[in-house]
């Protein structure tokens, strides 16, 4: 059975991957038939299914998700400003996507994880580092439009963004994540 | 070229709404029940005008009129270069 810290953490998790994919979902309609619309669209089903799992592995935990009102890419527009072109939606998400593969990794290292949650999150970073590979390089071929000393220092912008909302984050829901 | 009026039109036809509740002087974020659709509807404008913007322009752009005037002074700005 899951205790309240966890119910939590893993619902703000399956939060957080459903908010990702209709942000895709919607992004990947908008656009205009192309590599990074095909991406695009493997990555919001992606974003899909790993709320499915999170959904599933709570159940399987004995308990329901939590509905949360916000996830953690919301604060982001309000640290970072909102993004003006794709080469800034692709930089933010490539930070979002190594935070989350980076807590994702530090949470499986936790001594006498369940093995259904470590299951979980090692499926999951199996297609989060794809994501990263993919936005990476698409990153790379927008070089030529936008410069690479402008999309690197974007990618810093974010990345200062991203610690910022982390330690806010992390801040905020101290006795929650005391466990990690 | 386009004007301020065919921006705000798409702008209606984006969001759903009546063009006459897009006064220059309405707040964006009034438009919308979350942020991540204005960030939809930037990328759309610039690829309907053929303008594109980063997010320095858009620092200072909080309202309706702000937003037309910029894509419209962007692209005649391009126009003129």
């Amino acid at each position: 059975m899951l205790d309240e810290n966890h119910r939590w953490l893993l619902s703000f998790y399956r939060s957080s991957e459903i908010s990702g994919s209709l942000f895709f979902g919607r992004l990947a309609r908008s656009m205009k038939p192309s590599p990074i619309q095909a991406d695009m669209t493997k990555h919001f089903s992606d974003e899909a299914q790993h709320a499915w799992y999170w959904t599933s592995c709570i159940n399987q935990l004995g308990a329901e998700p939590i509905k949360l009102s916000s996830a953690y890419q919301d604060q982001y527009l309000t640290a970072a400003g909102a993004p003006s072109n794709m080469m800034e939606i692709l930089a933010i998400t490539q930070i979002f996507e190594k935070r989350v593969v980076n807590q994702y990794a530090r949470h499986s290292r936790i001594p006498g994880i369940n093995p259904i949650v470590r299951e979980t999150l090692s499926r999951i970073m199996l297609d989060e580092k794809w994501h990263i590979q993919w936005i990476s390089e698409a990153l790379q071929a927008m070089e030529p439009k936008y410069g690479k000393d402008l999309i690197n220092q974007t990618l810093k912008r974010f990345y200062e963004a991203d610690a910022e909302v982390y330690r806010k984050t992390t801040q905020e829901h101290e006795q929650r994540l005391a466990h990690l | 070229m386009f004007d301020k009026d065919d921006v705000k039109e798409k702008i209606s036809s984006f969001l759903k709404q009546p063009l006459t509740r897009l006064q220059d002087d309405v707040l964006l974020t009034n438009l919308v029940v979350e942020s991540f659709i204005l960030v939809e509807m930037i990328i759309e404008l610039q690829d309907e005008f053929g303008v594109g913007l980063v997010q320095e322009d858009m620092r200072h752009v909080k309202t309706v009129g702000q937003l037309t005037d910029l894509l419209v002074s962007r692209k005649a700005a391009a126009t003129h270069a």
